[in-house]
């Protein structure tokens, strides 16, 4: 017999919008672009476009169809990251996916006392170094604005306490260009030189535009940056629907995609093949409570519509999920980081950052990570579909079982079971009993427990000496201007 | 009451802009004066908007949409009104601080201020200090409403009343603080006189600031 092909596994994957859809928000992207322009506050940016072939009226900068086909041609298509001893841990590519936590929250619940409190230097150190033994966690975020930082070195503060308390990559936030050069002074450090840096980075930049329309000065300014420097950057507006973005949201995706994609050309126009990372982030706006919501199904729909138009472009992109508009680690807390992380990893979204926030990403939670650490296991699992082959058909199996015995001790199960089942590490499936005698612990109070856990046992390699003394150089000089 | 007056109330909660014009043109050729339907009408109507809004009851759009029939009532009174027929609030001042550029929720405030009588400069993002000071000085508000978003920002907060003791403009209007990352105690610590955590409890913070200013002026 002619050898048979293998039964090709589905593995379950989302799109939200047509081929034909796709298409008709990125011509409103087109027409928003050259007809009606965005704000350019950066000279530098402004020239650029001009000379490349936009043009100024009515004080915007209008941007012909050519400019986005030629950036989008002349960007890479993947963006390989690596950690910072020189693995690559996290190639961003379409069709992969890859998690990790979320940047500068206000407060963070206190791991020991429980109590909602501002969040300070240490605690950013202790989340990543929490991030950096969660597996499911590929990137980190600062998860917190220290507020016993001097307020304007606290981006530098944010990467130091990263980079000491993680291996992994980080998606770090500066204040402006100045903040760009010392992170990326300290980064030439740890890599060893800007050429180690620039083939395996290890560090990409959160950077915003203000939708709608607006190009500031400061945030386009590090975006410059890491293209002048070949390093990467994401550039995802917010036109969070009923706020920055209008209240449908596909109009909101038309406009951040032509936020971003300004971000897009700039920095293809400064470096052409400079490692973009394309997307946006769409919340909605809740109308009686004014929160930007990171709770609400509208936030994953439009991450995953903004997934489609990524693949359009052959860009991996930027994403948002695994958050929660709870005060608290609980119920509502599981749904919403449920509902998030399924529906990103359905839809490949390449890197989705805002793991572990509540309280719509004001507060920080370790257990809120731990819990989501389980939850990507879980979606893990469900998104690798259902493998049919010989082993898994299990006919030797059915075909010897005694009718109403079952399987248990069957070789197919003994030989299988270790795969062919997932298992929980935080999720109790206890007998009730057990669960008694084990203190009736809910899920907070487990997570909570496995978050200290790791803290006390994980370790973390050092930076090299090198990189500690540009950190001190770094701070010396900056303290020496400060005072 | 006159029934007319509670039709354009209840019309404006409602937020149905061609009724309230109509209403309010009819209760004008029914001899009411424009004051009348200002206070008697409108105003109430809004005033039930506001209480509803602070209570949670009604959605942001709702309240807009009140605003918008607010409007449509006004652009018929506006020109028969006189100064002193048109009761405000008080005038705000209202900024962004210095390095920030959120200004959803600043807006925000501003329109609801607005629709709680209040008159409003709106000084938009990244204020200095000294534009807060110019304002003051040009414009004289009872209150100025400062927003910050950012960690990094929120000192300008603190240099912007440093700067208005300095002035010795301190005294000649009360200051409130908002924005995602400001709490109750920050300010306190940096002497403001008032905090609210969002649009609704803002225009209520408003109010009881700008009654201080008007007792003391008295
Ligand atoms: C939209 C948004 C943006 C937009 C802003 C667009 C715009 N035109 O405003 C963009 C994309 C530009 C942006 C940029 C940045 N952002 Co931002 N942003 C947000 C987001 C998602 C929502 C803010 C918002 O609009 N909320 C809706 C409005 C209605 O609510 P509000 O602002 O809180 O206002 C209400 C109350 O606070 C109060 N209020 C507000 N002002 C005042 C004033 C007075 C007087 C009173 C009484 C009350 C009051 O009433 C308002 C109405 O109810 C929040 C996260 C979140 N989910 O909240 C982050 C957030 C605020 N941003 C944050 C950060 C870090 C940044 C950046 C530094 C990111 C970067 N990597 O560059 C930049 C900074 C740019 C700059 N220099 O300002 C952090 C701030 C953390 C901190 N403590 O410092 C947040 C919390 C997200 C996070 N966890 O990382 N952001």
């Amino acid at each position: 017999m002619t050898q048979q092909l293998p039964v090709q596994t589905l593995q379950p994957m989302i799109r939200v919008l047509s081929d034909e859809q796709v298409r008709a928000i990125h011509y409103a992207t087109l027409e928003i672009l050259a007809k009606t322009g965005v704000e350019m506050q950066d000279p530098q940016g402004r020239e650029l476009l001009l000379e490349a072939g936009a043009w100024e009226s009515n004080g915007r900068i209008k941007i012909p169809e050519n400019l986005v086909t030629d950036a989008i041609a002349c960007a890479p298509s993947r963006i390989p990251m690596y950690d910072r001893l020189g693995n690559l841990t996290m190639p961003l590519e379409l069709g992969k996916v890859f998690f990790g936590s979320g940047s500068d929250t206000t407060f963070t619940l206190d791991v020991k006392t429980g109590e909602r409190r501002r969040t300070m230097a240490q605690d950013v150190e202790d989340i990543a170094h929490l991030c950096d033994a969660l597996e499911n966690m590929d990137f980190i975020m600062s998860m917190g604005n220290p507020s016993d930082v001097p307020p304007d070195d606290l981006y530098i503060h944010e990467f130091i306490r990263m980079i000491r308390g993680s291996v992994k990559p980080i998606v770090y936030t500066a204040k402006n260009r100045a903040d760009m050069e010392d992170i990326y002074r300290i980064a030439v450090a740890v890599a060893s030189d800007e050429e180690a840096l620039r083939e395996k980075p290890f560090l990409l930049l959160y950077a915003e535009p203000i939708s709608p329309l607006l190009i500031p000065e400061e945030s386009l300014q590090k975006l410059t940056f890491c293209a002048e420097k070949g390093i990467p950057a994401s550039y995802p507006p917010s036109p969070n629907t009923g706020g920055g973005g209008p209240i449908t949201l596909a109009g909101a995706l038309a406009l951040g995609n032509a936020e971003c994609l300004v971000g897009l050309i700039i920095s293809q126009l400064i470096r052409p093949g400079t490692p973009f990372l394309y997307g946006m982030n769409t919340a909605a706006m809740d109308m009686k409570s004014t929160i930007v919501s990171y709770g609400s199904p509208e936030w994953p729909l439009g991450m995953m519509a903004q997934m489609d138009l990524a693949r359009y472009y052959n860009l991996p992109a930027w994403s948002a999920g695994g958050a929660s508009d709870s005060k608290v680690v609980d119920a509502q807390a599981g749904i919403e980081m449920t509902f998030s992380i399924l529906t990103n990893f359905l839809a490949r979204a390449t890197l989705v950052h805002d793991v572990g926030y509540i309280e719509y990403g004001s507060t920080s939670s370790m257990e809120a990570l731990v819990i989501a650490d389980e939850i990507i296991r879980m979606t893990r699992f469900l998104v690798d579909g259902v493998a049919v082959n010989e082993t898994t058909l299990a006919l030797d199996a059915i075909a010897r079982v005694r009718p109403g015995a079952g399987f248990l001790a069957d070789d197919h199960t003994l030989d299988n079971w270790k795969w062919a089942q997932w298992r929980p590490a935080l999720i109790d499936r206890n007998r009730y009993d057990r669960w008694v005698k084990l203190g009736r612990k809910d899920m907070f109070t487990r997570a909570n427990e496995r978050a200290r856990e790791i803290l006390e046992e994980h370790q973390v390699p050092p930076l090299p000496e090198e990189a500690e003394g540009a950190i001190a150089e770094v701070l010396a000089e900056r303290a020496a201007a400060g005072g | 009451m006159s029934d007319i007056l509670k039709q354009i109330a209840e019309k404006l909660y409602d937020g149905e802009d061609d009724a309230v014009a109509e209403l309010t043109q009819r209760a004008l050729d029914e001899g009411l004066t424009p004051a009348e339907v200002l206070n008697g009408g409108l105003l109430a109507g809004m005033d039930r908007v506001g209480v509803d809004f602070r209570d949670g009851e009604l959605f942001v759009p709702e309240v807009l949409i009140a605003a918008r029939a607010m409007h449509a009532g006004m652009a018929i009174l506006r020109p028969l009104l006189t100064e002193s027929d048109v009761p405000s609030a008080g005038k705000v001042v209202i900024g962004t601080v210095e390095g920030d550029l959120h200004d959803i929720g600043k807006n925000l405030v501003g329109m609801m201020l607005e629709g709680g009588g209040f008159e409003i400069v709106d000084l938009g993002t990244d204020v200095p200090p000294d534009r807060f000071i110019e304002a003051i000085k040009m414009e004289h508000p009872n209150l100025i409403g400062m927003s910050a978003l950012l960690t990094t920002t929120m000192p300008s907060m603190k240099r912007t009343i440093d700067a208005l003791m300095e002035a010795g403009l301190r005294d000649t209007v009360r200051v409130m603080v908002g924005g995602a990352p400001v709490t109750q105690t920050f300010a306190d610590e940096i002497g403001a006189d008032g905090y609210a955590p969002d649009a609704a409890s803002a225009v209520e913070l408003a109010r009881s600031l700008a009654g201080q200013i008007n007792k003391s002026d008295g």
